[in-house]
C-alpha cells in the first residue's frame, strides 16, 4: 500500500471514532450505566409471574408474559415478531448455503475413518452425551434461567463440529446424522414455530373471538385465549416453552447441516463439479 | 482530580468504537476476501458488545431474571433485558450469514482460484 493511501486510511479511521464520539458525547446513547429506558423497566415489572399476581391490578395482568426470564420473555411474547423473521432470516441463509452446494454428496469412503487419538475418542464419547444435556436443559429451561431456544441449538451445535474433527464425517453419518434427517428435524421445527404462532388466529376463526397472532397470555381486548401458564403445576410461561423447544430443532439442526456439508471433501467437490460424474449424488 | 468512574466508562466506550473503525476498514481496505471475513465479525461483535453495554446500570447490575426478590429491588436494580435480546438473536442470525458467506468465499476459491478481490475485478468470461 503506498504512502498516501496509509495516510489517509489512519485519518478516516479516526475521524470514524471522532464521529462516533460525537454521537455519544451529544446524548445519543441515552441513560448510560445510570439507570434504564422506560420500556425496560415495564419489561422488568410485568413479565414475571410472581409479579404480575402480587404487584399488578388485574386488568394489567393479561400484560405479562409468565416468564421469569425477561429476555426470553421479550424474544418470544413482547417482540415475538422481531424473532420470527430472524428465524426466517435463519432460515434463508441456511437455504443458501444448501443450494451453494446443490448436487454434492460424498460418495461412500474408499479409505477407512481414523480419527485422533484413543485418549481424545474416548474423552469424547463422554464429553457428548454432557453437551446434549447441557443444550436440552437450556431449551426446556429457558423460560426460568438464562438461555432458550437459540442459545441452546448453538450449544448442541458444538457436537457435531467435535465430532468430525475427533472422529470423521463417516463416523457420524453412519449413526444416522445425515443432511436429509438434519433437513427434516429442521423443518419440523420452522413448521412447529410457526403454528405455535398461528394457532390463536385458527382458534379465533373457528370460535368466533378475538385473538392477535402470536398471542402468549390473554391481552386487554383479547381475553379469551390464553396458552396454558402452567402445565401440571409446573410454571411454562404458555407459548414460550413450545417456541424454545422448536427453535432450539431448528437451530441446532440448522447449524448441523451448515456443519455437515462444509466437512465434505475438497477434491469430491471439485470432482463433482468439474466432471458430474457418477460418485455425485444428482437430484 | 480525575474520576476514576468516569475514566473507565470514557475508556471502554472508546476501545468499542476504536475496534468498530478497525473492523469497517477492514472490510473496506483489505483486498483478500478472507481478511474482509473476519473483520465484518469483528464489527458484528463489537457492535453486540456496545449495545450490551448500553443497557448496563452500575449502581445494581443484576441479571435480569427474576429470583424471589422484593419486585421493587428487582426493577430498581436489574440492567436492561431489550439490548440482550436483541443481541442474542442477531448473534445467532449472524453466525448463519457468516457461515454463508463462508459458503460463497468457498465457492469463488473453487470457481476462481483465488480470493484477492483485485484479481477476481480483473477476470473476464
Amino acid at each position: 500500500m503506498s504512502g498516501v493511501r496509509k495516510v489517509a486510511s489512519a485519518v478516516a479511521l479516526l475521524a470514524i471514532v471522532a464521529v462516533l464520539s460525537l454521537g455519544a458525547a451529544a446524548g445519543g446513547m441515552g441513560p448510560f450505566f445510570d439507570g434504564i429506558r422506560a420500556l425496560g423497566t415495564f419489561y422488568l415489572s410485568t413479565a414475571p409471574p410472581q409479579i404480575a399476581e402480587l404487584v399488578l391490578g388485574p386488568s394489567y395482568r393479561g400484560l405479562s408474559s409468565y416468564s421469569p426470564e425477561v429476555v426470553t420473555s421479550i424474544v418470544w411474547d413482547y417482540r415475538g415478531l422481531d424473532t420470527y423473521f430472524e428465524t426466517a432470516v435463519f432460515f434463508l441463509a441456511i437455504i443458501g448455503a444448501v443450494a451453494i452446494y446443490r448436487g454434492i454428496e460424498e460418495p461412500v469412503l474408499r479409505r477407512p475413518a481414523s480419527g485422533l487419538s484413543p485418549i481424545v475418542r474416548a474423552v469424547t464419547k463422554f464429553l457428548i452425551p454432557i453437551n446434549i444435556a447441557v443444550a436440552a436443559s437450556i431449551a426446556l429451561h429457558g423460560h426460568l434461567t438464562p438461555g432458550g431456544g437459540f442459545q441452546a441449538g448453538a450449544a448442541l451445535a458444538v457436537a457435531p463440529v467435535i465430532v468430525i474433527v475427533v472422529f470423521s464425517r463417516r463416523y457420524l453419518l453412519e449413526r444416522g446424522v445425515t443432511k436429509l434427517k438434519a433437513l427434516f428435524l429442521r423443518s419440523v421445527g420452522l413448521i412447529g414455530i410457526a403454528l405455535v404462532v398461528l394457532i390463536p388466529v385458527i382458534w379465533s376463526v373457528l370460535s368466533g373471538e378475538w385473538a392477535w397472532v402470536m398471542q402468549n397470555q390473554w391481552k386487554p381486548g383479547a381475553e379469551v385465549f390464553s396458552y396454558p401458564a402452567y402445565l401440571g403445576g409446573a410454571l411454562i410461561s404458555g407459548s414460550i416453552w413450545f417456541l424454545n423447544l422448536f427453535e432450539f430443532l431448528a437451530v441446532s439442526f440448522g447449524f448441523t447441516i451448515l456443519f455437515l456439508l462444509i466437512s465434505i471433501d475438497e477434491d469430491t467437490v471439485r470432482s463433482c463439479m468439474i466432471r458430474g460424474g457418477e460418485e455425485c449424488d444428482r437430484y | 482530580m480525575i474520576d476514576i468512574e468516569v475514566f473507565i466508562k470514557t475508556f471502554i466506550v472508546l476501545a468499542l468504537f476504536g475496534t468498530a473503525g478497525v473492523g469497517l476498514y477492514g472490510v473496506i481496505a483489505k483486498p483478500h476476501a478472507t481478511k474482509k471475513i473476519i473483520s465484518l465479525t469483528i464489527l458484528g461483535d463489537t457492535v453486540n458488545a456496545l449495545a450490551i453495554l448500553l443497557g448496563y446500570r452500575y449502581p445494581g447490575g443484576i441479571p435480569p431474571v427474576y429470583t424471589g426478590q422484593p419486585p421493587n429491588e428487582f426493577v430498581g436494580s436489574a440492567v436492561d433485558p431489550l439490548p440482550q435480546a436483541l443481541v442474542l438473536t442477531a448473534i445467532v442470525i449472524g453466525m448463519a450469514v457468516n457461515l454463508l458467506i463462508i459458503y460463497i468465499a468457498l465457492q469463488t476459491y473453487r470457481l476462481y482460484g483465488t480470493l484477492d478481490t483485485r484479481l477476481i475485478k480483473k477476470l473476464r468470461g
